[in-house]
């Protein structure tokens, strides 16, 4: 017999008369019975009243320490600027750097959210940032698109969160529908020795399962510099079109570079400018024909130029 | 009653840009949900002090590890108490051994931290502020029916709403704050 709905299982956890033959089943069955109880769990911790006293929201001060220690931590984002060469690349962790670390390394154990090691309590707050860090840096932006002022230092204004606002309606609901099919594990990128000094490559893979696709590399072009993109087969663009991103690795900045016809190789000009302010993101996107030219959400391919 | 915006969408949007390396992601996260994080380590762990340092814990963790941050699980809210969690029982840990070694010091019997242990505190708040998140009629109809003990004829007639409704609201609920709970324990037991 097949197992009851999830309706059915909600109504013997909460006492309703269900058919017998189903309630028999769960009887019997290690998994439903498993699901009635964490039910019936979830009931009496919603239930009855509660002794509780009301939000206590923790002092200002500690959300700035909060920006201090991961702007003073190699993982922190560099805003804008370009990077020194020596400094791994921001936001992919520890591997985004020129040394020849494994691409798909995870990330330390003392990173991981779920740490249970006492050793890796975060840094009081007397342990200074670095000066060097973004805030420092944040003057020498100028990005392509329109960023406000105070957008790269993230504090908690009304300012800040209107401007949260804004960039939330400009990546859309697309971007949630898409990004709840397609996890986010972006490609890393794959470092390639050349002869000439002047090109980059990278692996371009789903988000999701992390399958190489494709690959994009960067080649000088006369003055400037070309950005290829191939992909392995055709993507599929539905309805829509394909369109090529840099984005800029703090994640909070993208420059669309053209359209990529399915099955073809791409070749966008793009400049060393875009590289050294951070814009090393290649990523391919499935827009629609709708007139909004922001990011649909809907990526398809990613990598990471490497630094 | 008010219409509220979508917080679904709205938190699952978030948990996206935290994911994909925006710290405007994290300051809006923990414009929403410092509080949370702060009240359950105050309730558990007793003083400021000890609550304000999970706090930066947690945020700090939270962005070190957004990669584990699943959109598709629903709001960032549980998966923030499920690294609370973690923090609030390191935190006793090392009272428990700074306890210890005093103890050792002066040779005497080595016990447990004297902390009152309430294990569902964190899952308790939790479902308060999602119930509080959650948008009317449905938060209204879980609170009747969960908190009130009213039964569901009860709360269909007060409200005016068919049974069916009452129902379905009934259980939708159930089902979205037990699938809250499956992500603390995720986050919490990984």
């Amino acid at each position: 017999m097949s197992h009851p709905t999830d309706d059915e299982l909600v109504d013997l956890a909460l006492g309703e008369p269900v058919d017998a033959s189903r309630s028999a089943h769960v009887e019997e069955c290690a998994v439903c019975s498993a699901s009635v109880e964490q039910l019936r769990r979830t009931l009496r911790l919603a239930s009855g009243p509660l002794a509780y006293a009301g939000w206590q929201a923790p002092d200002d001060a500690v959300w700035a320490r909060v920006t201090a220690q991961i702007d003073a931590e190699p993982d922190a984002p560099v805003d804008a600027g370009p990077p020194p060469a020596t400094m791994a690349g921001p936001d992919a962790g520890p591997d985004a750097g020129p040394a020849p670390t494994p691409p798909e390394t995870p990330l330390p154990r003392d990173e991981r959210p779920s740490g249970t090691d006492a050793a890796d309590r975060p840094d009081r707050p007397d342990r200074p940032a670095n000066p060097t860090g973004p805030a420092a840096t944040a003057g020498t932006a100028y990005p392509p698109e329109p960023v406000p002022a105070d957008a790269t230092v993230t504090p908690i204004t009304a300012g800040a969160a209107r401007a949260t606002r804004r960039r939330a309606a400009a990546w859309g609901a697309a971007l949630v529908a898409a990004s709840l099919v397609v996890g986010l594990l972006a490609g890393r990128a794959i470092w390639s020795p050349n002869e000439s000094g002047s090109v980059s490559q990278v692996a371009l893979k789903t988000l999701d399962t992390r399958q190489r696709e494709g690959e994009a590399s960067v080649v000088r072009a006369g003055d400037g510099l070309d950005l290829n993109v191939v992909t392995d087969r055709p993507l599929d663009a539905g309805d829509g079109y394909l369109e090529v991103w840099l984005i800029n690795a703090d994640g909070k900045r993208m420059v669309s570079v053209g359209v990529l016809r399915p099955g073809e190789t791409g070749t966008f000009p793009i400049s060393q400018a875009l590289i050294d302010q951070g814009y090393v993101v290649v990523d391919i996107s499935k827009e629609q024909f709708d007139d909004k030219p922001a990011h649909s959400g809907d990526s398809l391919l990613r990598g990471q130029l490497p630094a | 009653m008010h219409v509220h915006d979508d917080p679904d969408v709205e938190s699952a949007e978030l948990a996206v840009r935290l994911v994909g390396g925006d710290r405007e992601a994290l300051a809006e996260m923990y414009r929403r949900w410092s509080p949370l994080v702060h009240t359950i380590a105050l309730r558990a762990l007793g003083t400021r002090e000890d609550a304000e340092d999970v706090v930066q814990q947690v945020f700090v963790a939270a962005w070190r590890g957004r990669a584990t941050l699943r959109p598709d699980r629903g709001s960032p809210a549980a998966w923030l108490v499920g690294i609370t969690k973690h923090r609030v029982a390191d935190v006793r840990t090392q009272r428990y051994r700074a306890h210890r070694n005093l103890q050792a010091l002066a040779s005497e019997v080595v016990t447990e931290p004297t902390t009152t242990h309430d294990s569902d505190w964190a899952e308790r708040l939790l479902l308060v502020h999602e119930l509080e998140r959650m948008g009317d009629p449905r938060a209204t109809v879980l609170r009747m029916a969960f908190i009130e003990d009213r039964t569901h004829d009860d709360i269909a007639r007060m409200l005016q709403m068919p049974l069916g409704t009452v129902k379905s609201h009934v259980r939708r609920g159930l089902l979205e704050l037990r699938d809250r709970l499956k992500e603390v324990e995720r986050v919490a037991s990984d």
